[in-house]
């Protein structure tokens, strides 16, 4: 009964000190929002694309070394791929991936508060974030900016990929980092869509969830069997370069018979 | 017969500065109490468990029936409206004639993203403050006999009043992982109440400084969308709606903004 | 006076908030004080609706029906001037409300929806779903907001009001005030001050008010010589959910789709009441009134549930409960009943569609108040009143959905009338007694803090709750009323010992209670003294000695004046132009 006890005070309008506690909004100030949606951005667009095409990409390695090499050598030779390189990977992800990171730093996760299923999302996409980072930094280093050029040694490609995921530990990151990313690109869609207004009911939010439950699974399936591929047996001792460099001069013979099982028409066989 | 209690234990805190300590409480228990009944037990008899003499505990209340928004505090770690939080549920009698639990202690600290004042009491002007950021009002001309207003179709009516039983409790900022000291971030509340006033055909002569004041830092581009103010919401209003709408309206205004200013 | 006028205004529920508009638009400035955030104001609990006579429902409803049904409704005892004015004012209210942006339910056309209240045979309640009291209150914060963000109005929100500073011809000159947060006491100059303190539902301990509702502003300015006038006319609602801190309205409408009321027959029944079979529970509603059963009138309801209780020793478990049953309605009926279900599911924790509701009646409107003249100025000068804080409309009972008209009504007419007031106000002597009423005030505080007693002041509003509610309320007896005097005086020689446990200077809410439970022990004595004389019954007053209304002696105003620290009472002839008094009957609910 006896609940009464008169309301403690609010705000005093006397306590001319500085506030404590979070600051009110700072209405219409600063560029915070356009870094933000830039971020959600290229989250979606370049990266997002670039994943979608590099995970179909890696599948040709399911074809065999010389497919896969074809596939690397087609993508490098692409007109202005360094430009398109660096202009829709590296800068896109560079941003996405600082100020991912400073975004993500600057939330204060409390799933263990409040467990439920959007908290464990918005959780989730950060340590993805974080999987993805720092999985992406030594992928670069070792695959793009270490070793044989890929670049210029197009036909060392598979060798390379098969040389690393060898040691059980790295590929068991790469089996991590494969499905932390095709869920955080997943989730990201999702989030796209919620923000962007794009999805604003309930039932519009949840249909597109299963839309993107199924791309992820769908590119992460695609992605797995691709990275396998470089450990299928049959491929077991795959030379250093199936294309390496001709001295001047030589002309090899063009083959003239398809490698086994190959669907790709114009994939290099043996020559016989 | 010997009397039922149950332990209560409060985090408090003499002022802003002072430091937190805990002190325990066993009160005299009945069947369906709430945690405002329980503090006002306290005042009653202000002794802490090992017979201490304590004082009665400072906390926000008025309306007791949650709707004046005055009483959010931690119950058990999570936030809710100590009127309608109630001790039978808290104490695991979650069904009507199930026994509570008595041996459970049930604790009770204050909101953890906003100053205290004192115990449970904290200040969360801040809300006052965001929503003058956002003007949320209808600039009406005046309050002389002006004839009556526009009709206005029951569908926007429906569509307001969910967003219009805001009671500013400021459980959704407290829940909000992205509401904190470093992003400055509005809060759910502030932006369901944007969409309120954006919605309503006076109202929204507003609407696109609204929009501008959203787009400023600690504005809507902060919200994660980790949906917890929705679900702790203890009206249940349509917040992640309120933000995905809002999050369209703010981006077009930009967009408008840059090609025109 | 020269400079622009300085109004201060006490309170933001509705009658506050509305007078702060009228005076920013006019170009006043304005300090607000509100204990709690002014958006917390007990306005917000208001539920069914605000009445205005529209007639958009093809019914030939007029302002002059609206009119009758009040003074009708309020048994003649309000003066009829300002009842006819507000409702004359009410669609202008309602149409300005809807600008406003208020949420008010709609017909499929895109107009007002008006629903039917008790008191009346038209369809005149505008509402905003079930919490119209809240978008009402939220629709006037907004505008006040918008003052303030304009610099013309100054919001004290954590301060409380704690008397009137008086200079020495008795002109108010501004307030002294308490922070609730440094326990700081200061005096603030104005030129006149708007008191909108809302009603006294805490001098019963438990009511439908909220916490901060314990009429003490109105009792600090009782005891410095305002008139308080027909304190005794308190309203007292049949059906409340009984909680352990407060009681919680179950609106009518339960009743209205089927809902019944009943005790077991056997008061020792241990039974869960879903298990006690129909002959062994008692309808006594339904038996003592077989033409309106469930639906007799909220008062008569209210003092048969009293009796059975009080008189009867039949409550649930000994306890004062009764059975409100709505779990044997169609689901469709029930499904009407929705909203208010919830609110019984979230507070009892039972779901009322299984198990019947315990409930039972509880005090929840203050009709009396500060006496005012028809400009809601009091007899201080500079002093004015509005709201449920005053006393003016509703006369010994009101109508339901009447009150928010009256707070915004009284509060549009306030804020004018103050500012008019302050024109012709001759320029203050001396410090205008700032520093008397500050003095006098600190020594209160420090006598509280330093008392060396043991009584607890919770325990002492326990006490008073449960004394007043035993004598002053549904039934009154001028042997209990004698008796409730008595204990009041004994409280009050308790309080002088009486002793904080907590004598901190921050935010110390127990101190600043303990001060407002002084307020709330004289204003009760004005409750019980009125009570005490007024020999008859009317509205909300009903005394079994004398169960009739007396025009000839008690058509008239009662008056308390605060005369040698005791209520002292004097009479007021009522305001009767417009309408002849007639005898009240309930020929249907
Ligand atoms: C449950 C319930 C339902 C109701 N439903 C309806 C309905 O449907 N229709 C209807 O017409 N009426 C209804 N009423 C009645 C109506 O809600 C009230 O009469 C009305 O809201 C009173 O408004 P007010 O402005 O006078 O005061 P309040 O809203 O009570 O505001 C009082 C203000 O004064 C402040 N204050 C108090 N003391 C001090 C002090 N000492 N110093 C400084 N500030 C102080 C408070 O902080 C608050 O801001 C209902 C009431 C209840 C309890
Ligand atoms: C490299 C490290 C990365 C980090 C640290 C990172 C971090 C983040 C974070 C924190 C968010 C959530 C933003 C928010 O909640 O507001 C996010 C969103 C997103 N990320 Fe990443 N990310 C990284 C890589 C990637 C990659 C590789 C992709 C694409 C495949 C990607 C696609 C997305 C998408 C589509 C979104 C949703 C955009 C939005 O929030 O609106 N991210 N990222
Ligand atoms: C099956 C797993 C993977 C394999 C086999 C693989 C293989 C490769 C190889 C061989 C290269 C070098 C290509 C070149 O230099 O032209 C490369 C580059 C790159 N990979 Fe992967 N990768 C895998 C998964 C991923 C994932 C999950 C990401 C995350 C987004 C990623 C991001 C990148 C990036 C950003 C580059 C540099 C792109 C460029 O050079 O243009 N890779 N990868
Ligand atoms: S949106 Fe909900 S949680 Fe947030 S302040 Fe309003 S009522 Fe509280
Ligand atoms: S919890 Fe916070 S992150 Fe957004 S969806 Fe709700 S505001
Ligand atoms: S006291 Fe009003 S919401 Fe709890």
């Amino acid at each position: 009964m006896a609940a009464i006890a008169p309301p403690a005070p609010a705000s005093n309008p006397h306590s001319g000190s500085k506030r404590r506690g979070v600051q009110p909004l700072r209405a219409g100030q600063g560029h915070d929002f356009l870094l933000r949606r830039l971020h959600s951005l290229t989250g979606l667009l370049p990266i997002g694309a670039f994943l979608v095409e590099h995970i179909v990409s890696n599948y040709e390695a399911v074809n065999g070394p010389l497919a896969y090499a074809q596939q690397v050598k087609f993508l490098n030779g692409l007109p202005l791929v360094r430009v398109l390189e660096w202009a829709f990977i590296f800068i896109p992800l560079a941003y996405h991936a600082l100020y991912g990171v400073y975004i993500g730093i600057r939330g204060r996760s409390n799933v263990n508060v409040y467990p439920w299923a959007g908290n464990w999302g918005y959780y989730a996409q950060r340590i993805t974030g974080y999987i993805a980072f720092v999985y992406i930094c030594y992928h670069l280093y070792s695959q793009r900016f270490s070793g044989v050029s890929l670049p210029e040694h197009p036909g060392a490609a598979f060798h390379k990929v098969q040389m690393e995921l060898q040691h059980p530990l790295i590929l068991s990151a790469y089996v991590i980092a494969m499905v932390a990313t095709c869920w955080h690109f997943a989730y990201g869609i999702w989030l796209f869509a919620a923000k962007w207004g794009i999805t604003p009911g309930n039932v519009a939010r949840k249909r597109f969830g299963y839309v993107c439950a199924a791309v992820g699974s769908g590119l992460c399936v695609l992605g797995l069997i691709g990275m396998f591929a470089f450990l299928n047996p049959k491929y077991a001792n795959a030379p250093d370069d199936v294309m390496p460099e001709q001295p001047a001069g030589i002309v090899l013979p063009a083959p003239n018979v398809a490698p086994a099982g190959s669907t790709n028409p114009s994939q290099p066989g043996e020559v016989r | 017969m010997t009397e039922r209690t149950i332990k209560v234990e409060v985090k408090r805190q003499s002022g802003p500065d002072a430091k937190a300590f805990t002190e325990t409480f066993e009160i005299p228990y009945r069947p369906n109490m709430n945690i405002t009944s329980l503090l006002g037990e306290i005042a009653l008899n202000p002794r802490a468990i090992n017979g201490a003499e304590s004082t009665p505990i400072t906390y926000d209340s008025n309306c007791l029936e949650e709707i004046c928004g005055s009483c959010a505090m931690l119950i058990n770690g999570k936030a809710m409206m100590a009127c309608s939080a109630l001790v039978d549920k808290l104490l695991g009698a979650v069904e009507h004639g199930q026994k509570p639990d008595l041996s459970k202690t049930i604790t009770l600290a204050p909101l953890s993203k906003f100053p205290v004042v004192r115990d449970l009491a904290v200040d969360r002007s801040v809300l006052f403050e965001n929503l003058k950021a956002v003007k949320a009002w209808v600039p009406i001309d005046g309050t002389y006999d002006l004839g009556a207003a526009p009709r206005q179709h029951p569908q926007i009516q429906e569509e307001r009043y969910p967003l219009s039983n805001c009671i500013s409790c400021t459980i959704c900022m407290e829940v909000c992982p992205q509401f904190n000291d470093v992003t400055g971030f509005v809060g759910a509340a502030t932006i369901a109440q944007t969409k309120l006033f954006n919605m309503d055909p006076a109202g929204s002569v507003l609407k696109e400084e609204r929009l501008r004041a959203l787009a400023g830092d600690g504005g809507i581009q902060e919200c994660g969308f980790a949906q917890n103010c929705v679900q702790a919401c203890p009206k249940q209003l349509p917040l992640t709606e309120a933000i995905s709408d809002i999050g369209r309206d703010v981006f077009i205004q930009q967009v408008k903004d840059f090609f025109t200013h | 006076m020269a400079a622009a006028p300085r109004i201060i205004v006490i309170g933001g529920g509705l009658a506050g908030l509305s007078a702060v508009i009228k005076i920013a638009e006019a170009g006043g400035t304005v300090d607000l004080f509100s204990i709690v955030p002014v958006k917390r104001s007990h306005s917000v609990c208001a539920q069914g609706g605000i009445n205005a006579a529209k007639d958009l429902k093809g019914e030939g409803d007029t302002v002059l029906k609206h009119f009758d049904d009040t003074v009708y409704g309020g048994d003649f005892l309000a003066n009829q001037t300002p009842v006819k004015n507000m409702t004359a004012q009410g669609p202008a209210i309602i149409d300005l409300l809807d600008r406003m942006g208020v949420p008010f339910n709609r017909t499929p056309e895109g107009l007002l929806d008006f629903r039917r209240f008790g008191g009346t045979l038209y369809q005149r309640t505008a509402f905003a779903g079930a919490t119209t009291g809240q978008q009402l209150l939220y629709a006037l914060d907004e505008q006040v907001r918008r003052f303030e963000s304009e610099g013309k109005v100054k919001k004290y929100e954590g301060w409380e009001f704690l008397s009137a500073v008086l200079d020495n011809n008795g002109v108010c000159r501004g307030i002294c005030a308490m922070d609730l947060r440094s326990m700081e006491t200061r005096t603030f100059a104005a030129d006149a001050i708007i008191v909108c303190t809302g009603g006294n539902g805490a001098i019963f301990g438990k009511s439908t008010n909220s916490v901060v509702c314990t009429g003490s502003a109105q009792s600090a300015l009782y005891q410095q010589g305002a008139f308080y006038a027909n304190g005794e006319f308190i309203q007292v609602h049949p059906t409340a959910i009984p909680g352990e801190d407060k009681l919680r309205l179950m609106s009518e409408s339960a009743r209205g789709e089927g809902g019944r009321v009943w005790v077991p027959r056997d008061k020792n029944d241990k039974r869960a009441a879903q298990s006690i079979p129909e002959p062994d529970r008692w309808y006594f509603l339904e038996e003592r009134y077989p033409k309106y059963g469930n639906l007799v009138p909220r008062d008569i309801a209210t003092r048969e549930i009293f009796k059975v209780v009080y008189e009867d020793g039949m409550g649930i478990d000994g306890q004062p409960m009764v059975y409100l049953d709505v779990s044997h309605l169609a689901p469709e009926k029930q499904h009407k009943l929705e909203g208010i279900l919830e609110i019984y599911e979230k507070f009892v924790g039972d779901d009322p569609r299984k198990v019947p509701m315990k409930i039972f009646p509880g005090v929840h409107y203050t009709m009396g108040g500060l006496w005012v003249d028809f400009n809601q100025q009091t007899n201080i000068p500079g002093v004015f009143a509005a709201g449920e804080a005053d006393y003016s409309i509703h006369g010994a009972n009101r109508l339901g959905a009447n009150s928010l008209l009256s707070c915004i009504y009284g509060g549009f007419v306030a804020g004018p009338q103050a500012m008019a007031y302050t024109k012709n106000l001759p320029a203050q002597v001396g410090d205008g007694g700032h520093a008397a009423e500050l003095k006098r005030q600190n020594e209160k505080n420090s006598a509280l803090l330093n008392n060396k007693g043991t009584e607890n002041p919770f325990k002492i509003w326990r006490e008073l709750g449960e004394n007043m509610t035993k004598h002053a309320t549904i039934v009154r007896y001028n042997a209990g009323l004698d008796e409730a005097d008595a204990k009041i005086v004994e409280l009050l020689d308790r309080y002088k010992n009486v002793n904080l446990s907590d004598k901190s200077q921050w935010a110390n809410t127990s101190f600043a209670f303990t001060r407002q439970l002084y307020n709330m022990l004289e204003l009760a004595r004005v409750i019980v003294k009125g009570a005490r004389l007024r020999d008859e019954s009317r509205g909300a007053h009903y005394k079994p000695e004398f169960a009739e209304r007396n025009d000839e002696r008690f058509l008239k105003t009662t008056k308390a004046a605060f005369v040698d620290g005791a209520p002292s009472i004097s009479y007021e002839e009522v305001d009767t132009q417009y309408i002849t008094p007639r005898p009240r009957v309930y020929t249907s609910s």
